[in-house]
């Protein structure tokens, strides 16, 4: 981008008022002296033919002199224009009718809506729906503003109200082992302990039998390291010692992203805001990735079918995965509900298809196939489906 | 890694966000040229005639003095005229094109996609492309409240979609006045694309005199208007002469064709493909584009088997309330990603195995995660439970899964 912003200082340079050089300002100002001058010549009575001449010529001069000035920004116009186009090489594609049925757009409506409720933008949202079609159900949209206030709420270190969330839903909380509740009791631990000078750790040590307790079953280990940190008290001397961590203040910050993770999964929603992660997987080099592609396809004229399968593999960061693939390792297939994964004896896996064809006396349960990458045999009755 | 910023993938997005201020600022300074050529002529040529009258001994000085004072004025109007549109138009445009370049250099200078630097960056694009969306869908309001709220007036382009609008809506009522003259101002640029658009915004004016049956004025127009283009328009040219013989109730195909009223959403469509094209706009909202590519990225067959579904899976996303109505419909209309290598994902913690955090199968076949067995069978006394179908077994009875 420095090639551009150069250019772009060069011209802003040329244009702007402050520079040593004349500019067409200058110019006309001059030429509006002239013109003045001479007027006041002609008043004086002068009207002889050398006035006029000069007159035109200054005229004429000072035409040049703007005409040179707007040659140079154009000049300098064309340039930037230039070093754009390097830049930006390619247009974007076009694909006819993208999601244009009345289906996917009331679709895609929905999806902002969402977004807009879901990233807490309420005013935005309900601009929006006003604008739409779409109804989105009251019920719905007052669940992402109680989000927006206990999350609020977090921010400013009152966890009452999510603490009162929590037990609404320990029982989805805890099929998920999510540690969010203990999580909430810990930072309010933490804070106890630390707000007093000098330090008195009653206070945190009762809210600690109280609350922390009952999680003792499922978070021995921290729940010993929270009551042992006592110890270590004041402030400064637990920062020197092996509980810092409990001092970070991240151990607060992280409730909010946490909380909004949990109460979105009760509601059936990612972890991650969906159209954020579609638009960065898709701005982010997949469809470069994609047009390149269907380019090579094209040159080597063998367009490939729209609806079937890209082409190529686009690479997706670790969180990004969400469902195991398994590429069969010997027919390099992908496998299905009618070719599935088969475990053999030795931990090896590969796809029924592949199986089949190794096994070549047929489905006997009793004959032996060969794992193709160990020496091992393996009965094909003890070859068991596996489900990722 | 795939966390680093891929730079040339995203500035594939960002050439109109670059051009459309860049097109701007040259139409400023054609507007300075044309001000400049158009104020300067008189001023010359009286000067001429002056001197003319002066070489001849015909001039007074009462003459001379008022043609000196008209001279001032024309400089002194052009002087502000230039100012103004200095002032107005083309140093904000400077002004936007540098912000949006240092947007884009600031991109650039991020390392990882992970950064946070990186995710308000990519905050404001999705704002961007929200506010490009719904202004392409006739949704201002929400448009200019982002653009206001998130404070990115000079990132976005309200101004130029606001004008394409105000002409849109001019050929749906009917008028082709503002469309015309905007194909003035871009006379060149739209000789430079061949666009065609000029001649059937006057090939539809002139149809609509024929549908009131003024035939000398349409016969006038068509002389004035639709003559010039017969070098590359002639069958059409001569086809509009001939209509004036058939009334608008007619009932043969090519010239009911003409009088039909749906033309004006062809030219409605016609004028927004110009417009796109002349500021390097795509066709399709730049949102669908990203979402084309993310989706395509993302969807399995995987997503479309209710055994594997996966909340957090975007294109799976939204069927707790009630089926495809968010993400996973729209991922209809795009193909399945392509996968050569395997990735098995652990369904209890979410996490990639591998050699490190090898797959684990219970006797019935049903595979997780080492670490999250582990854990389990750390808090249940070496006994694990498959979350699926309820079986447990001793951590021991477990086997050891090699996914080459």
């Amino acid at each position: 981008m420095d090639a551009a912003l150069k250019e772009l200082a060069k011209l802003e340079k040329l244009t702007s008022s402050k520079g040593k050089s004349q500019t067409i300002d200058d110019s006309l100002e001059s030429l509006l002296q002239s013109l003045h001058e001479i007027k006041e010549q002609v008043q004086a009575g002068d009207v002889h033919e050398e006035t006029f001449q000069q007159l035109s010529q200054t005229i004429e001069n000072k035409k040049k002199e703007v005409d040179d000035r707007q040659k140079e920004i154009h000049a300098s116009v064309t340039r930037l224009g230039k070093t754009l186009d390097k830049k930006f090489p390619s247009s974007l594609p076009a694909y006819n009718n993208l999601f244009a049925s009345p289906d996917s757009h009331a679709s895609l409506e929905r999806t902002i809506a969402l977004h807009f409720l879901r990233t807490g933008q309420f005013e935005i949202a309900e601009c929006f729906l006003e604008e739409s079609e779409i109804v989105i159900p009251p019920t719905l949209k007052a669940q992402f503003v109680d989000l927006y206030q206990i999350l609020k709420a977090l921010k400013n270190q009152e966890i009452q109200p999510a603490l009162a969330w929590t037990k609404q839903n320990r029982q989805f909380l805890q099929s998920r082992s999510s540690p969010l509740e203990f999580y909430l009791h810990r930072s309010q631990y933490i804070r106890l302990l630390l707000a007093s000078h000098p330090p008195d750790p009653r206070p945190a040590l009762i809210y600690a039998r109280e609350m922390l307790r009952p999680f003792y079953p499922e978070h021995e280990t921290e729940f010993k390291r929270l009551i042992s940190c006592v110890a270590y008290l004041p402030l400064r001397r637990l920062q020197q010692s092996p509980y810092a961590d409990l001092t970070s203040t991240a151990l607060h910050f992280d409730l909010e992203p946490l909380f909004a993770k949990e109460y979105c999964a009760s509601l059936g929603m990612s972890r991650q805001v969906p159209l954020r992660v579609v638009g960065d997987i898709g701005g982010g080099g997949a469809l470069a990735r994609i047009e390149k592609g269907r380019k090579v396809m094209r040159e080597r004229k063998s367009e490939w079918s729209q609806t079937d399968e890209l082409p190529i593999e686009i690479p997706l960061p670790p969180e990004n995965r969400y469902h195991s693939i398994f590429a069969c390792p010997v027919s390099k297939e992908q496998s299905s509900e009618s070719n599935p994964p088969m475990m053999l004896y030795c931990g090896h896996v590969i796809t029924k298809d592949s199986l089949q064809k190794m096994g070549k006396t047929g489905n006997h349960t009793s004959s032996k196939v060969k794992c193709p990458y160990c020496p091992t045999e393996s009965v094909l009755s003890s070859v068991v489906r596996v489900y990722f | 890694m795939a966390t680093k910023v891929n730079t040339e993938g995203i500035l594939m997005f960002e050439q109109p966000f670059a051009k459309v201020p860049y097109e701007n600022y040259r139409k400023a300074f054609r507007t300075s040229q044309r001000n400049i050529e158009r104020d300067f002529t008189p001023v010359q040529n009286t000067a001429n005639e002056l001197l003319a009258n002066a070489k001849r001994g015909s001039l007074n000085a009462q003459d001379a003095i008022s043609s000196i004072e008209g001279m001032i004025g024309k400089v002194e109007s052009l002087k502000r005229k230039l100012s103004d549109l200095q002032e107005t138009s083309a140093r904000p445009t400077q002004d936007v094109i540098r912000e949006r370049l240092q947007h884009l250099s600031s991109m650039e200078s991020v390392s990882s996609t992970s950064s946070p630097e990186f995710a308000r960056w990519a905050d404001t694009r999705l704002d961007r492309w929200l506010v490009d969306w719904c202004l392409r869908n006739g949704k201002e309001n929400t448009a200019k409240k982002i653009s206001k709220q998130k404070d990115i007036a000079t990132l976005v382009d309200i101004d130029l979609f606001t004008d394409i609008r105000r002409i849109e809506d001019a050929l749906l009522r009917h008028s082709c006045t503002e469309a015309l003259a905007w194909c003035t101002e871009n006379k060149s640029a739209l000789r430079k694309i061949k666009s065609t658009l000029e001649f059937d915004l006057r090939l539809q004016e002139y149809i609509e005199l024929s549908r009131v049956r003024k035939a000398p004025e349409a016969i006038a127009y068509s002389r004035k208007y639709l003559l010039p283009w017969q070098e590359t328009h002639l069958a059409q040219v001569q086809q509009a002469s001939a209509l004036l013989a058939y009334p608008p109730t007619t009932s043969c195909g090519p010239y009911k064709r003409l009088y039909d009223p749906s033309r004006w959403y062809n030219l409605v469509r016609a004028f927004r493909a110009a417009v796109y094209n002349l500021n390097s706009l795509p066709t399709d909202p730049l949102l669908h584009l990203a979402l084309y590519a993310g989706l395509a990225s993302l969807k399995l067959p995987a997503c479309y088997c209710h055994s594997t579904k996966n909340v957090d899976c975007p294109v799976c996303d939204g069927e707790a309330w009630g089926s495809s109505q968010s993400l996973g419909k729209l991922a209809q209309e795009v193909p399945f990603s392509h996968h050569a290598n395997s990735t098995i994902v652990c369904r209890i913690s979410g996490k990639i195995m591998d050699a490190d955090n090898m797959p684990m199968a219970f006797p019935d076949g049903n595979v997780y995660s080492r670490e999250a067995l582990e854990e389990m069978a750390a808090k249940n006394g070496g006994v694990v439970t498959c979350p699926r179908l309820g079986t447990t077994c001793e951590f021991a009875a477990l086997r050891k899964v090699f996914i080459s």
